[in-house]
Formats: C-alpha cells, structure tokens, sequence
C-alpha cells in the first residue's frame, strides 16, 4: 500500500441507510457482506405458473421499519406512516431507507434549516408494478382508478414524500441514467453542495419494483440469468465467472446523507466517508452496448476529479452484472485504467449477493463500498470458480481483512450511461472531537 | 351507530365509514358521522378522492364526477352514491 496522503474529500458522507433482500441496516449490511450471504431466490410469474429469479426484499412491513427508527421523534415516525403508509412498495423503501440515513447523520438532533437541505432521487420507470396492479381496477371501471394514482404514478413523488416527512425545502429532483441513475444521483447532489446551493443533500437510489412485463423485457433482450431454469438460485448471479449467464433483479433501496465540510464541523458529526471525485460519460450510443473506452474515461476521469493515481485506489467495487458482455467490457477496461497496477485493487461485485438493484444500485453500492472501507474488509464474490481474468484481484469467494482508503465504485446503464465515484475511508478519529 | 331508517342508505354509510378509516387511519371513528365532512375527519384532497373511488368499486356504482358537486358531507355524499343503486 502507498503512504502517500489522500486528499480530504470536499463531500462527507454522513449517514447511510439500506434495505435490500439481505439487511434492513447499515450494521446488518456489513454483516451479511462479510458472510457473503447471498438474496438470490425465486419468484412466481402469473402469466407463464413459472418462475423467474429474483433477490428480493423479504419480510419488509413499513410500519414494523419506521417503528425500528426509536431515535427519531414520535411525531416524525407518525407523520412518515400518515404520509407515506398506503405508497406504492418503492416509496415506502425511500421513506424507510431516508429515516435510516435521517436518524445516522443525527439530523434530528443537531438540525440543519430545511431550506439548507435537498433532496435528489435517482431512477426513473419506478411506478411500473404498482401502475400493473391497478390495471384490473381501471379495467373494471375508469373510475374506480384511485385519484392517488396521479401523484403515486410519478417518479416525483419520490421525492414529494421523502421532502414532506423530513421537512426538506430546499433543492429536490429525480434523475435517471439507468442502471447508473444512483451514480447520476449520487454526483448530482455533489454538485449541490459545491455549488453551495444546500449544505445537507439525500441521495436515495429508488427500489426498481419491475412490472412483469419490465422484468420480461430483459428476459427477451437475453441479459437477464433464468435461460437455464430456476434451479439452486443462490448459484445463478457468477459476475466475472466463466460460467456466468445475466444478471439477476434485486429490490433494495438506499440512502446517503451528504455533507459539506462546514456543514460537518458545525455540527460536529463523525463522517462515515467522503467523496473524493466522480464523473458521468456517454457513449453516445443508445444500445445495451457496453464500451470499454467510455467506461475507462469515467473512471479515469473521477480519480482525476479526486486528485488521485490509479495506484492509490485500493478497491474496486465493480458494475459487475453478471451478464456475459457487459464483465468482459468492464474488466477490459479495468485493464486501461490501472494498466501495470491492475493487480493491486481488490475488486468485487455486490450484485452477486444483491443481484442488480438497477436504478438503486449505484446508492446501494456506494453504501456497500463505505461499509467496507470503514470496516476494513472485502466481501466475496458469489460464486466466482473461475475468474474470467486472471490479472484483476478479484476477491474470492470468502471476505479478506483488508486496510482500505480509496474506493471505486462503477455503474453502468443502458443508453451508454458511464459513471464511477470515488470514496474515501474517514479520516481516523482525532483529539478534537 | 344508525342514523337513517333506510337500511341502503345505512350499509352506503358502512361502506364509506369504512373505507374513510382505512385511509385516515388516524381519524376518530366517532366522528364519521353524516353531518361531518370527509376533510373534518382528516382526509385530505388525495384522500377523499381514494375513499369516493374505493366506494363506488365496493358498491359496484359508477357516478359521473359532475354529480359530486353537490355533496356537502358524508351524508350527502351517501345520498348520491344511494340513488345510483340498483
């Protein structure tokens, strides 16, 4: 490892939260990382009486989540479950995984003005299986469609209810790249706060809760595992595995507090990261057709942003899908980016544990790579037997200990959307507290 | 808690009195009673549209939505969804 210093970050990250198919914590995520746990499992499809994989959120009740945030002010759990307790599913994992972040960054008990905080929402598509349950409704009569479906059928409403719950008045908006879009959230709420717009911005990747027909799309476009049957579910996400065959759905949803300097040292929290660079590229291609060279200019581009050398990142968590293409492409240009140094950062996908989060997955992921760093560890790679490359460090399929400073993480989304953010370890405690 | 002679007209209130709970589960149930107003008992625009559209499914009527023009409370509004009652 080099001694040379890292540059402290411009952004700290000040809480965190998750809900996925292995955690409803921040504490119990880093768990089930280290065991490599993996949420892959099966779902029922009406239409076909088959199956279909799919990690998805188990035992998630909204009440019993906001009843969990005992911290957080009784009036502020009842106005959560007032505004939010009959949303569609994705709405509710926003709200559950905002208070998680909300009750981290103590926001509830050193407040920051509302109108210094903002809200930035990453995703798009988000209202496909609740607009598919209401079908039959609407079928049935026009009328009967629940005039609450004109607020809950925009994405907006995302940020409409997370705003209302935590009193947010400043900055809000949803932004989309894809399988990116928690990335593109995650730099724009960087921009924000540079800009001096806000001093406290929530990044949330928003749960893809896909409508059968979404999920068939990607079964159709041959990216999604499930060709081969249903079977041993745990075994079918493989990112960078010889053998792999697409990758497999998740629900999560995930939540990042982020905070300027001064907002921190004013309030005299403790950051769980930073973030030291990003960038977002296209290819100028509106294909499922990843591009090594697009890739390697996002990475390279976010390490320069963060005033840091290919040698100095210690791990890599990896876009990683599973699908067959899309790892070569990111392992080619994995080989760009670090070139004589390919064999020094760790590198990991979480998909194989979570499967692909889709539009939450960059947030997901991010909260993944910060958990890692602050604990000093890499988690497995599902079921990586035999490792499509043998330069890149890949983890196996147990965690390593590991010292780590500097992390990045990449998304890529359809459409040639190419991102990848830089993290950073925070800095070890000091005398001044 | 009846205050109609008029079996119908009672199981339209049930129905409203019900689905209102349902969705301002924070409301007093000793409030829904026909001289009070959706909006008194909590039930804000999104919500009163939810409970109207819920009962309608749950009575099997369709109202045209001009007709909700006149309703004054929950009273009034049990008489219109009555008189498209089989």
């Amino acid at each position: 490892m080099s001694g040379r210093p890292v540059p402290p970050s411009r952004v700290a990250v000040t809480g965190a939260g998750i809900l996925c198919a292995i955690a409803d914590s921040l504490e119990t995520f880093a768990a089930a990382l280290y065991s490599g746990r993996s949420g892959i499992g099966v779902r029922s499809v009406e239409a076909t009486g088959g199956t279909v994989l799919s990690a998805d959120l188990t035992g998630f009740d909204f009440p019993t989540a906001v009843a969990a945030r005992a911290a957080l002010p009784e009036e502020l759990r009842r106005v959560a479950l007032r505004v939010s307790g009959r949303a569609p599913l994705a709405v509710r994992a926003a709200v559950t995984v905002a208070l998680q972040a909300w009750e981290a960054a103590e926001l509830h008990r050193v407040p920051v003005a509302g109108e210094r905080i903002g809200v930035v929402v990453g995703g798009h598509n988000l209202a496909g299986a609740y607009t598919e349950r209401l079908r039959p409704r609407y079928d049935a009569s026009p009328v009967y469609l629940p005039g609450r479906f004109a607020l809950h059928m925009l994405d907006t409403d995302h940020v409409g209810m997370v705003s209302q719950i935590l009193g947010i008045t400043g900055e809000g908006f949803t932004v989309g790249g894809a399988s990116a879009s928690g990335n593109v959230a995650l730099i724009n709420a960087c921009r924000l706060l540079a800009a001096g717009e806000v001093d406290v911005c929530l990044v949330i990747g928003a749960l893809a809760d896909l409508s059968a027909m979404e999920r068939q799309a990607f079964v159709n476009l041959g990216a999604m595992a499930g060709a081969r049957g249903t079977s041993d579910p745990g075994s079918r996400a493989r990112p960078f595995d010889a053998d792999r065959e697409g990758f497999v759905p998740g629900e999560a949803a995930a939540c990042l507090v982020l905070e300027s300097a001064e907002s921190v040292r004013r309030r005299g929290v403790r950051p769980l990261g930073g973030v030291a660079g990003y960038a977002l590229r296209l290819d100028g291609n509106s294909l499922a057709d990843p591009d090594a060279a697009g890739e390697a200019r996002a990475m390279a581009e976010a390490l320069r942003r963060a005033g840091l050398n290919p040698a100095d990142v210690d791990y890599v968590n990896s876009h990683g899908t599973g699908s067959r293409l899309g790892d070569e492409t990111e392992v080619a240009a994995l080989h760009k980016v670090f070139g004589s140094d390919i064999g020094r950062p760790w590198v990991n996908s979480t998909k194989g544990l979570l499967g692909h989060t889709l539009w939450a997955a960059g947030v997901v992921e991010a909260v993944a790579t910060l958990v890692q760093l602050r604990d000093g560890f890499v988690h497995p790679n599902a079921n990586l037997e035999h490792p499509i490359d043998a330069a890149c460090r890949f983890v196996g399929t147990r965690a390593q200990r590991a010292s780590l400073r500097v992390a990045m993480s990449n998304a890529f989304g359809f459409g040639g959307f190419n991102t990848s953010v830089v993290l950073t370890a925070a800095e070890p405690a000091t005398e001044s507290a | 808690m009846r205050t109609t002679d008029d079996p119908v007209l009672a199981r339209v209130l049930d129905v409203i009195r019900a689905n209102a709970l349902e969705i301002v589960p924070d409301a007093d149930p000793q409030a829904v009673v026909p001289h009070s107003s959706l909006a008194d008992i909590g039930a804000n625009s999104i919500d009163r549209a939810d409970i109207v559209a819920m009962t309608m499914e749950q009575l099997g009527i369709v109202v045209p939505v001009a007709e909700f023009a006149q309703v004054r409370d929950i009273g009034t509004l049990a008489e219109l969804l009555r008189r498209h009652l089989p």
